[in-house]
């Protein structure tokens, strides 16, 4: 015995098992009989799919000159500059703020995580009564400030922002707790020394904050993306089906609208796997933007 | 297609005399028949969990009748209910397409006999009437055979019907007064409806709610109508160039050409129907076209507290009514569409669980007994051999008024929806804001569904 039991794998390998059979058949058996769905004919949830499409990537064809599936790319793209921008950014300058605060941090903390602990069903419910088109609080409050007129906030040329608001403000928090907790790591003495030397506020978050919060906006920059890939709930409560005339889809909303709405259940296989292949490529060009520094 | 016509036909006939005798209850004789709401021996004396789902929830006028009348069989059984009941809507629908097909279906549901239906009747998930009677004689002996309606599958009959639907038009009465706009009667036209419309848009309300982009049914149903005649009503066109097609073509154009003159929401597209309907109870639009389910919300919106019925403003809901959709061409306005469009199911699951069938048995011969039938059927017709005699005092004044409506209805057709059911309506339902909007031609938009619908 002795020191051969460092050397048997073994009992490793017994314990890694049940994980990896969890994930076979609770991920990839499905991941991979997807793709063989999107192939077939199947018109309802629950069948077995019994011959191929004709051709058999019909799906794949009709996806080409689906406007629909262009639509929610470009919405879902749109989507990950919002949450860069929106939700990193804004995390961002709330984090150096409270960083910068003497008294309230754990308080301004609280306040900006909790929207994250919130069902983004309820939120979606509740953010359907803020722009509720009749009696709705934003319009009630233009009203309050002499705007005649209703606005509709789900009307087409508008509906995109009254989207993302509420996913940018939801998820805002979150970055902001990872990005606070990322200032703190940083040595204290940095920014003593670095005053001694004159460094104003600002110097001080231009050339010690920011630089080597590098890494962690690198993976908050990360998260937000492929986050953004899998924004579903929200955006479904308010937006049921792409309303309006199907301009608010998002590759998620419109590949769960194909399968459940519409039984389209073979498309929406398809749609599932151009999702996985957006999601693949876009987490490698995230990957290769935002590549993280050794300090 | 001519055996569901000739049974659309003899349907209609039968149910436009029992609504109207419905509606003048008082002068017609009726004896009370047999109860079938007897407890089995078998399910008096179990404690068996039924899960149940059924359309009576929300703002159907039922709910508060089914919830009495479950907890009413939980205590004289001892068995429960799990209720999984949800409002009538495209994902109600789909979700109970989906549990039968996931294996995960309710013990007894009450839902849709149309081809809604087709899915797990053609799975053999459901058990025929004829076969639960072999075994359970009493089952759904109080019943017309004739007016329960046979499977489009395979022309057995599955579901015991407990009360039947029509779709009119409601109407805000004091959004038609300030507008100067009298109520709509039977001889009501297309032609009067548009200028009434004008006149209701002038004074600044909104003529139409109704959620385009959300539940464009009861129009599509109409406006299609409307260009046929009750007799042609529930044929399905070969393709959108047929005579049939061409009328169903018109009907869409016809919704563009209400929206293109305004006279529904400014956000029509966006809202859900919810929104809409608040619209109509808050006084700010005219006309409503919608179920006789929708009495039941109505009255809901005139209660301060929704669950509670001693509730009621009687002023406020006495500003509602409820009359014919404008007819045109063959339609005249007093042809309604409704029938006994849903019933109780018991699934094959429940049937073939020793511990549940006695108990699934029980519970839909009580649901569909003498007593409870006429409550749930109302203003509503139903499929009794022998229906008590009704009371009007039980009734308020807006299920007063939709009798009223009733016994001046000269057909009662079915729902083409129904039998165009599926993927296939995805095309001029979801697709509605882009044909109102011009986006996508009606025609191309209606060649795109019954394509689908003849390929299934």
């Amino acid at each position: 015995m002795g020191a051969n039991i460092y050397r048997n794998k073994k009992p490793a390998l017994v314990f890694l098992f049940p994980a990896f059979l969890f994930m076979a058949v609770l991920l990839y058996y499905p991941f991979f009989k997807n793709i063989l769905n999107s192939f077939m004919h199947l018109k309802q949830l629950g069948a077995a799919a019994t011959k191929f499409n004709t051709p058999w990537y019909a799906n794949y064809e009709e996806m080409l000159h689906d406007p629909h599936v262009w639509t929610s790319v470009k919405n879902t793209i749109l989507m990950m500059l919002v949450t860069l921008v929106g939700q990193v950014g804004i995390a961002i300058v709330l984090a150096l703020m409270v960083d910068n605060i003497s008294r309230g941090k754990q308080f301004f903390r609280t306040v900006f995580f909790f929207p994250i602990v919130i069902s983004a069903t309820a939120l979606g419910l509740m953010f359907n009564l803020i722009f509720l088109y009749d009696k709705g609080m934003v319009n009630q409050l233009l009203q309050a400030l002499g705007k005649q007129k209703l606005t509709d906030w789900k009307a087409e040329g508008i509906a995109l922002v009254t989207m993302m608001a509420p996913v940018m403000w939801q998820y805002v928090g979150f970055y902001f707790v990872i990005l606070v907790t990322g200032l703190n790591n940083i040595s204290d003495e940095l920014y003593e020394a670095a005053r001694i030397d004159g460094a104003t506020t600002l110097q001080r978050v231009r050339y010690l904050s920011i630089p080597l919060l590098h890494n962690v906006i690198c993976t908050c920059s990360i998260l937000a993306v492929t986050g953004a890939l899998k924004v579903f709930d929200l955006p479904w409560v308010m937006f049921p089906k792409g309303m309006p005339l199907k301009t608010t889809f998002l590759t998620g909303t419109y590949m769960y609208y194909q399968t459940m709405e519409t039984k389209n259940v073979d498309y929406g296989a398809a749609l599932a796997v151009l999702i996985v292949v957006l999601g693949v490529v876009l987490a490698k060009v995230v990957n290769a933007v935002f590549k993280e520094k050794d300090y | 297609m001519m055996k569901k016509r000739m049974m659309a036909a003899m349907l209609t006939g039968a149910m436009v005399l029992s609504m109207t005798a419905c509606g003048n209850s008082g002068n017609t004789a009726r004896t009370t028949g047999a109860d079938n709401g007897g407890l089995t021996p078998a399910a008096s004396t179990g404690s068996v969990e039924l899960v149940v789902t059924t359309t009576f929830a929300g703002e159907d006028t039922n709910a508060q009748n089914y919830k009495d009348a479950v907890r009413e069989w939980e205590s004289k059984t001892g068995n429960s209910i799990v209720d999984t009941s949800a409002n009538a809507d495209e994902t109600f629908k789909a979700r109970v397409t989906t549990d039968f097909e996931t294996g995960s279906e309710p013990d007894v549901l009450f839902f849709f006999n149309g081809a809604d239906s087709n899915s797990f009747i053609e799975a053999g998930k459901v058990v025929p009437i004829d076969e639960i009677r072999a075994e359970y004689p009493d089952y759904a002996a109080n019943m017309n055979d004739d007016l329960i309606p046979a499977s489009l599958v395979d022309g057995k009959r599955y579901a015991v019907p407990a009360n039947g639907i029509w779709e009119a038009m409601f109407v805000n009465m004091e959004v038609l007064e300030a507008a100067g706009v009298a109520k709509p009667g039977a001889d009501y036209t297309m032609d009067q409806f548009k200028a009434d419309c004008e006149k209701i848009k002038e004074a600044g309300y909104a003529p139409i709610v109704a959620a385009l982009g959300n539940i464009p049914h009861y129009w599509w149903e109409f406006a299609i109508f409307n260009n046929q005649s009750p007799e042609t009503h529930l044929e399905i066109p070969e393709n959108a160039g047929d005579e049939i097609g061409q009328t169903w073509v018109a009907g869409m154009n016809d919704i563009k050409e209400l929206y293109e003159l305004g006279y529904f929401p400014e956000n029509t597209l966006s809202a859900t129907d919810d929104e809409t309907f608040a619209m109509f109870t808050e006084g700010k639009a005219a006309f409503l076209l919608d179920g006789s389910w929708k009495v039941g919300g109505i009255v809901g919106a005139c209660q301060s507290d929704p669950n509670d019925p001693a509730t009621l403003d009687l002023e406020k809901l006495d500003k509602f009514d409820v009359t014919y959709v404008p007819g045109q061409g063959d339609r005249k306005a007093t042809d309604l569409i409704g029938g006994l469009t849903s019933g109780y199911f018991i699934t094959r699951k429940a049937w073939d669980d020793p511990a549940k069938k006695a108990a699934a048995v029980d519970f839909v011969m009580y649901m569909t007994s003498d007593e409870l039938v006429p409550k749930f059927a109302q203003h509503g017709a139903s499929a009794l051999k022998n229906a008590p005699e009704v009371d009007p005092a039980q009734f308020n004044i807006l299920q007063v008024k939709a009798m009223d409506m009733m016994a001046g209805a000269t057909s009662l057709t079915g729902v083409v929806q129904d039998i165009f059911s599926g993927d296939c309506r995805v095309s001029t339902f979801d697709g509605m804001p882009e044909i109102v909007t011009g986006r996508v031609a009606a025609e191309d938009a209606v060649a795109e569904g019954l394509e689908l619908y003849h390929n299934q």
